[in-house]
């Protein structure tokens, strides 16, 4: 089963105030994008971060001590936790709202990399189109929105890769077959980084390393997502028939600006899910995964080694070469986008090694150095010049005339799988076989009989029996077109209800 | 879509990177040829970027 999604927190700031509250920030951002009242009624129900994979339940998450402060004081702000949340589901079907204060763009499920990437796209300017209206209202181009994972000051935010697996792979299996795959996957995935820092402490200039997230990481698996943070995050979070499927939440993953690394980033993830599923993975063990992670990142020569529980050692192209291998050996031509997967890891893999130029415009870590190094010699500044990290900073800025990226972008040096046309879908549909359109639709045509919205499950309005579309199992594509179809005819939510029930009735 | 023609759909004209020479101290891209319009236009952007924007970012821990 192939769908996944990305969640990606932006970093927000004003450059008119000395002090900025970010709460507020969040909250008015997101809702200068509101333009209905129906969108902000997203269902909390059967969202539990508290539920661990591993089979039990937490009795509370960790956050370091300066959040708990944060967090003491929010409590005693005028909002309510909905008014904080601001919540809203878009017509696409993607969900846009305030998460720990920054605004957060969840795509909508997605089942080709294509339409991943135009629906991550989207979502870009989805929130630069909410900062440009925040700042009409503010009277200058005073927000500015970052798709990073760093303030430069120990503070992090994440960009998670999501994809939907089968509960009939157990968790062990799971964790064993993707520890060494995503200590790695940074060299291909990593945007870059200037300095070196970690939660909370402070910010170390003078290098460049290649991942954003790779100094947060302190554990191999945890439940926890804002402190404590693990490679393997261990939430069990279905949002389908918990009996069938889990989620598999991914939260060590950097906020890729180029489309190659992002299609990369997913593409072999799911390739590496398919061969645990399979038990082809490589047989690997790092002896000290979370040390690994910090060691490959900080290397960008990528010789560095890091040891394996049999006593041997091995680089971080090493291990993706494996994957890679075992990969290929068992899906080549499986599918078109397999074969694509497969013939640009491997490509990706030889180029770091013997022409890395080709890749600028395609991995992040390698564009930006590119861009740094460029501007070093230019302004005759080294390494510790504070100039850099601004610079690090202002690659990831969303706005078209002031991102770094964007910049590149515009003057065609970077790869697209998108075309204007796939973005504009994007933005006004969700990918035509996932549940996401279906979410999307409801939105569009029953705006004012939606009671709320979940990511499986869209409650309408009216009558004392439940008026509920179930999506949990809704995967399959043909089903997702029948049932598209149904509620693109139906009158009313509930002609479509009983339509879609009698043929799942008849099927039964 | 077809996969093969992903490559085409690059936006460049041309392949964006210096043609391949002898290979540079650490491994790492090269830099651009100088003198491009292309790579003007985006230093003047970076000289833009007020030095001091990172000591001030500052964003409470996300997830």
């Amino acid at each position: 089963m192939r769908l996944f999604g990305l969640e990606t927190e932006y970093g927000i700031t004003r450059d008119d105030l000395t002090e900025v509250d970010p709460v507020v920030e969040s909250m008015e951002l997101v809702r200068a994008h509101l333009t209905a009242s129906f969108e902000r009624r997203w269902d909390y129900a059967g969202e539990d971060p508290h539920e661990d994979a591993r089979g039990f339940r937490v009795s509370g998450l960790a956050q370091d001590k300066e959040e708990d402060e944060f967090a003491a004081r929010d409590a005693h702000r005028p909002f309510s936790f909905q008014d904080m949340k601001s919540d809203l589901v878009l017509p696409n079907g993607a969900r846009f709202y305030n998460d720990h204060t920054h605004p957060e763009y969840s795509t909508p499920e997605c089942r080709t990399l294509k339409d991943l990437l135009a629906q991550d796209r989207a979502g870009e300017r989805i929130v630069q189109r909410a900062a440009d209206r925040r700042n009409k209202s503010l009277g200058g181009e005073h927000v500015q929105l970052y798709k990073n994972n760093t303030d430069f000051h120990g503070h992090s935010y994440g960009c998670h890769d999501n994809y939907l697996v089968p509960r009939s792979i157990p968790f062990p299996r799971l964790v064993a077959g993707l520890l060494p795959f995503l200590v790695s996957r940074q060299v291909i995935a990593g945007t870059g980084k200037v300095g070196i820092e970690a939660q909370e402490s402070g910010f170390v200039p003078g290098h460049f390393q290649l991942s954003q997230r790779a100094d947060f990481m302190e554990t191999e698996l945890s439940v926890d997502t804002m402190h404590n943070r693990p490679i393997l995050n261990t939430r069990d979070e279905p949002h389908a028939d918990p009996r069938t499927f889990r989620r598999l939440h991914l939260i060590i993953g950097d906020a890729n600006m180029c489309e190659y690394a992002t299609a990369l980033k997913v593409g072999t993830t799911r390739l590496v899910l398919e061969l645990i599923e399979r038990g082809a993975v490589p047989s690997l063990e790092l002896d000290q995964p979370v040390a690994a992670v910090k060691q490959l990142s900080r290397d960008i020569d990528l010789k560095a080694v890091v040891r394996q529980k049999n006593g041997s050692s091995i680089s971080g192209l090493d291990i993706q070469e494996q994957y890679y291998r075992a990969a290929a050996q068992t899906f080549a031509g499986l599918d078109e986008e397999t074969d694509w997967v497969l013939r640009e890891w491997g490509d990706t893999l030889t180029l770091l090694v013997q022409d890395r130029r080709r890749l600028i415009g395609k991995l992040d870590w390698v564009t930006k150095l590119w861009l740094l190094e460029t501007f070093m010699q230019e302004e005759r500044i080294g390494w510790d010049d504070p100039w850099l990290a601004s610079l690090d900073l202002e690659y990831h800025n969303v706005h078209p005339e002031r991102g770094l990226y964007l910049g590149l972008e515009a003057e065609g040096k970077a790869w697209r799988m998108t075309a204007e046309a796939d973005i504009q879908r994007a933005l006004a549909a969700g990918p035509a076989d996932t549940r996401g359109a279906v979410r999307g639709l409801c939105v569009r045509r029953f705006p004012n009989q939606i009671r709320s919205v979940q990511w499986e499950r869209v409650r309408f309005t009216g009558g004392l029996l439940p008026r509920t579309l179930d999506m949990s199992d809704l995967f399959e594509p043909s089903e997702v077109n029948r049932c598209l179809a149904i509620f693109e005819a139906a009158a009313s939510p509930v002609d479509a209800l009983t339509a879609w029930n009698e043929r799942k009735d008849s099927q039964s | 879509m077809s996969y093969s023609t992903m490559p085409e759909r690059r936006e460049s004209p041309g392949d964006p990177m210096p043609k391949p020479g002898p290979t540079e101290e650490g491994g790492g891209p090269r830099r651009p040829e100088t003198g491009s319009p292309e790579k003007d236009n985006l230093l003047k952007r970076m000289k833009k970027v007020d030095p001091k924007q990172a000591e001030r970012y500052r964003q409470r821990t996300g997830e």
